[in-house]
């Protein structure tokens, strides 16, 4: 699942990149003599409109394929019935605790088909009918979700539900195995749920093209035996957990991000298993083993740091093995339960570490949460619907745990994709006229003064930025006037350098005393490429900057600054004013819209990453 | 108290191992063998002559930290998402700043990844 909503440009971007590429598959035309110039331009043409025919008949024929498809499986379905209520039937009714079905319930075909894990000691005929009675949630088709799915399918379990929101990306294809390159801009989850039709078209395979929060997951979850953590976000990992302890569902979750991934089962309860002291046993939930979540800043994504594709393969199918394993109810202790897979594909290393057991005072797993104890008010927003039963979140306690904003949980809850507009540096000429117009005093600090930086500050009496903001919002909308963002206002405020400062006392002279000691992004040719590691974009003071800044008053040309959006080189190229000498400054540029931009609008071969 | 002179002059030869990102914050190494001094040379008026966790994160802070001292510690601990295993284990297990190290240990730190 993805954080970030896409916007409808970028979706056009994409389609128009798509027929760039099949532009390049046609011939090339270098050879042909100069003065037929025009007959070659008709010969591509040509060719152009026959590929687009070919193109739409190919559409046409998969969509027929797809509906014969669709009927040959419901009239097999019929003919064979469900292979679960075939093996319930002649079980005993809700039997997934009770003894395991008896040997030779399993149809004919079942047992050809499944031969050869049937073999397995671990398995045999009965673990066979247990995988084909089990039902798995997969959160995420992603890298994650698309190998552990297609293992599980392939396996035979009886009923996979598979949810992301998302579209196909062709970025998407070398780790996300299910998709193929027709399914670009197609649902992920309908685009997985069809190919896993394909591999076995006797379970029951349902996508759900949603995002999963808290007013659908209970509802989702209870269907389900076991759930699948395929996500790549922090906020929907915890959700996820929470929703495994109300559910009394295990989790098994897996990560992935670069050359590295991680794997663990969270909220692991068995009833036939007892623990040393004979109850029965329970392993830790990801709050009891990460109470408090890491900032935003420091966490890494796939989209941003990159991923080797075979590593969410690796974890994604050890997911499904886990998932079986469960299934077939092998002991904890055989289980990743308080442990975790370190995988390392860089040099080649898995290591498995032991976790902490279980916190009997966690927030969400305890037999008391406290994560449920609220108050009316704050709960408003925060609850779990179950059942027309609504399980009631604080909305402190569960912010506070995730150590998050409340508006950033609304964007990446909110069902509509955000509106990103473009970014048109100041545009908004009356918002610049309005932070001119305010008081505004030089820096009382030494070091502010000395440094060249030029940091002022605005001499009137508001809390911080956003109370600034609220007061312009009133003003302007006295005039009538469409006020601008609260990000375009924090930019202008960043650009012209103004702060915010209330001393605390007469000493307090200054708050950038962090800004003092740390200054630019990485410029050695390493970072600059990767854009750094893991939010790691600032780095302290020194050589870096300084021997920046005098590259660029040797430099005889202009110094331009490009990064991928254009924020960071915009930050950067800032930096390198302030300290360079007003007869080198008109040398910097910055690229704004970084190289996205540039592929958008100046080169459509630049190829974006 | 003979021995207090003993242990004062050993050094303490420790396996200490980065992972998931957090290498990025130390040269980008992952695996390192440190020498750590005697505890009373590293920190004077320590009380104590045992290395903990603690002083140990002191000493990668002053020693190895290249990059941003707020990604990887917060208050005197490391900071949330940090998993810190001493020989494979969740620190959590062993007390976690107050274990005492002993020689040949292997202590990890491995930032929790999010990605898939």
């Amino acid at each position: 699942m993805k954080l970030h909503n896409r916007s409808p440009q970028k979706r056009e971007a994409n389609l128009k990149r798509q027929f760039q590429r099949q532009c390049q598959i046609l011939p090339q035309t270098t050879e042909t003599p100069k003065d037929s110039v025009a007959l070659c331009t008709q010969f591509r043409v040509k060719k152009m409109e026959q590929l687009y025919t070919l193109e739409n008949e190919i559409k046409e024929l998969r969509q027929k394929l797809k509906e014969k498809e669709e009927e040959m499986n419901k009239i097999r379905r019929e003919g064979q019935g469900d292979l679960r209520a075939w093996i319930l039937g002649q079980g005993k009714l809700d039997s997934s605790s009770e003894p395991i079905v008896q040997c030779g319930t399993l149809p004919k075909w079942a047992i050809e088909r499944y031969s050869r894990q049937i073999l397995l000691k671990d398995i045999g005929v009965q673990g066979q009918t247990r995988i084909c009675q089990a039902k798995v949630l997969i959160v995420g088709a992603g890298g994650l979700g698309c190998p552990s799915a297609m293992y599980l399918v392939a396996a035979g379990v009886g009923e996979i539900g598979i949810i992301d929101y998302d579209v196909v990306e062709i970025t998407n294809i070398h780790r996300q195995v299910l998709h193929f390159e027709q399914d670009e801009n197609v649902s992920k989850a309908e685009s997985a749920a069809s190919t896993l039709r394909s591999i076995n078209s006797r379970i029951k395979v349902t996508p759900y093209n949603l995002q999963l929060d808290s007013k659908n997951a209970m509802e989702i979850a209870s269907q389900y035996d076991i759930i699948l953590d395929c996500t790549d976000n922090v906020p929907t990992r915890y959700m996820l957990s929470d929703l495994s302890c109300f559910t009394k569902k295990p989790l098994i979750s897996g990560s992935a991000l670069k050359m590295e991934g991680q794997l663990t089962i969270y909220g692991y309860r068995s009833e036939t298993h007892k623990d040393d002291k004979g109850v029965s046993y329970k392993g830790p939930c990801y709050r009891c083993v990460f109470p408090t979540p890491p900032s935003p800043d420091v966490v890494g994504s796939c989209s941003a740091h990159g991923v080797a594709g075979p590593v969410p393969g690796v974890i994604g199918i050890l997911q499904a093995m886990e998932a079986l394993k469960i299934i077939l109810d092998m002991p904890p202790d055989k289980l990743l339960v308080e442990r975790m897979l370190i995988f390392d594909a860089e040099d080649m290393t898995t290591r498995t570490v032991r976790l902490r057991k279980r916190n009997p005072a966690c927030a969400t797993c305890s037999d008391h949460p406290t994560n449920l104890q609220c108050r009316k008010e704050q709960s408003k927003d925060y609850f779990l619907h179950y059942n027309s039963e609504n399980l009631q979140v604080c909305r402190l306690m569960f912010l506070n745990t995730l150590g998050i904003k409340e508006a950033m949980v609304r964007c990446w809850l909110a069902k509509k994709p955000i509106k990103r507009t473009k970014k048109h540096r100041f545009k908004c000429q009356d918002l610049v006229d309005y932070i001119d117009k305010l008081p505004i005093i030089d820096s009382k600090c030494h070091l502010c003064l000395n440094s060249e930086s030029n940091v002022k500050y605005i001499d009137l009496n508001v809390k911080n930025k956003f109370h600034l903001y609220s007061m312009y919002v009133k003003e302007v909308s006295l005039k009538n006037i469409k006020p601008a963002s609260r990000k375009t206002f924090s930019k202008v405020l960043l650009a012209k350098n103004l702060r915010m400062f209330k001393p605390k006392n007469d000493r307090d002279v200054c708050d950038l005393v962090r800004e003092h000691n740390l200054i630019n992004y990485p410029f050695n040719d390493d970072d600059f490429y990767r854009n750094s590691t893991l939010g790691l974009d600032l780095i302290y003071e020194g050589s870096n900057l300084d021997k920046l800044v005098g590259q660029v008053e040797e430099s005889q040309t202009p110094v331009i600054f490009i990064c991928r959006r254009g924020n960071d080189s915009q930050v950067a190229a800032k930096l390198v004013l302030d300290k360079l000498p007003a007869v080198h400054q008109s040398k910097v540029k910055d690229m704004a819209g970084g190289l996205h931009a540039w592929a958008e609008k100046v080169d459509n071969n630049f190829p974006v990453y | 108290m003979n021995s207090k002179f003993t242990i004062m002059a050993e050094t303490l030869k420790l396996n200490i191992q980065f992972g998931g990102g957090a290498e990025l914050l130390f040269d980008k190494i992952k695996k390192r063998e440190v020498e750590l001094p005697p505890l009373k040379k590293f920190k004077p008026d320590c009380q104590s002559e045992k290395w903990t966790i603690r002083e140990l994160l002191l000493w990668i802070k002053e020693n190895l930290l290249r990059e941003r001292e707020e990604l990887f510690l917060q208050g005197d601990s490391v900071r949330p998402g940090i998993l810190v295993l001493i020989n494979d284990t969740d620190w959590e297990l062993y007390g976690e700043l107050e274990y005492v190290l002993q020689p040949a240990d292997t202590i990890m730190f491995i930032s929790t990844l999010h990605g898939g």
